[in-house]
């Protein structure tokens, strides 16, 4: 794991967050599967917006919704969803931040949804600037499948590399 | 009587299958939960947009009909994968799994789900042409789809608490 991103988890290490983090998940009764099932129903919101877009703009899904009207509709979803995630997540980081900061899968993950949420942001700013952005021509349309595809890809990656965190062992440390 | 079922050596023959012992002790197994999550997620992901036209808080624009049948394939389609990958999970600790209390409430939770869009859809679909395009439809849809939210967000709940109880 690069150095810096070793050295945040030293930041978070005894500070008031991993306090207030660690008080949380152990005083409050059924805390951890309840947050964590907060965490896998945003991912659950991710699947219903961003990625059914993706698919969308692929032709694979829900092909009666018009594109522009649909990422108008979903985006407000999908900017709460990851505000969520980035808060049940952050319980967990900030408790034990040298398991993740130290966790390779958890690098993969980060370097997996920097990359799905810029493209996110590319698509929906084209389309806000000007409606009908990806499907005024048929280089656009293709730049979109594009976009979707390698989004669609990073989205699935960030998902299951949030699950491998648990099982870096089994990943880095063979039997 | 449901006690000796549920204490049946039958369930530890299942974890002693072959099958078994090979997904329980090898990379395997956090493969078919990651998809399983992925999976289950898509379940969820999808049926929302259908529950939230149901309660007339979005997409009001398009019919019911045509939301429903746009997107419930893809839950049927997540479904099943996540019911497959969910079996091979099971069989490595089946007979831990039927008496523990998370996976009981999640098969329950998940029947409850079951019923509750057999209704909706064998029941209730029948007057549709009357509430497809409104907006704002009869109590008893947004009743549906009030209940599909919390029944689906319940059996995650059960379904994330399983791993901690095992």
């Amino acid at each position: 794991m690069p150095e810096f991103f070793t050295s945040i988890a030293g930041l978070l290490e005894g500070s008031f967050l991993q306090s207030a983090a660690l008080w949380t998940l152990r005083t409050v009764p059924g805390f951890p599967p309840i947050i964590q099932t907060v965490h896998i129903l945003g991912i659950a919101v991710l699947m219903g917006t961003i990625v059914m877009l993706n698919l969308r703009v692929l032709g694979l899904a829900v092909r009666s919704q018009e594109l522009t009207e649909m990422t108008k509709r979903v985006m407000p979803w999908v900017w709460s969803a990851l505000a969520s995630n980035l808060i049940s997540g952050g319980f967990f980081l900030f408790a034990r931040p040298y398991r993740y900061f130290t966790n390779p899968i958890f690098g993969w993950k980060m370097s997996f949804l920097i990359p799905a949420v810029l493209l996110t942001l590319v698509f929906y700013w084209m389309q806000k600037r000007q409606a009908g952005y990806w499907e005024q021509d048929t280089k656009h349309l293709w730049s979109a499948r594009a976009i979707a595809l390698v989004s669609l890809a990073c989205w699935i990656m960030v998902a299951m590399a949030g699950r491998w965190i648990a099982y870096v062992e089994y990943l880095y440390y063979p039997a | 009587m449901i006690s000796s079922f549920l204490r049946d050596p039958f369930w530890i023959d299942i974890e002693n299958w072959p099958i078994s012992w090979e997904i329980g002790g090898t990379s395997w197994f956090p493969f078919l939960e990651s998809i399983h999550v992925i999976a289950a997620a898509m379940v969820v992901g999808s049926i929302l947009f259908v529950d939230l036209r149901l309660l007339g808080l979005t997409a009001t624009r398009y019919p019911i009909t045509t939301l429903s049948k746009e997107l419930i394939p893809w839950s049927w389609a997540a479904f099943v994968i996540a019911a497959i990958t969910g079996f091979g999970m099971f069989i490595t600790r089946a007979a831990s799994h039927v008496v523990n209390p998370a996976f009981q409430w999640k098969m329950g939770l998940l029947a409850l789900a079951g019923i509750n869009m057999f209704y909706f859809h064998h029941r209730v679909y029948k007057s549709i042409h009357q509430w497809d395009t409104l907006s704002q439809t009869p109590m008893q849809i947004k009743i549906i789809g009030c209940l599909s939210l919390f029944l689906w967000s319940g059996v995650m709940l059960a379904g994330r608490w399983i791993g901690h109880i095992i």
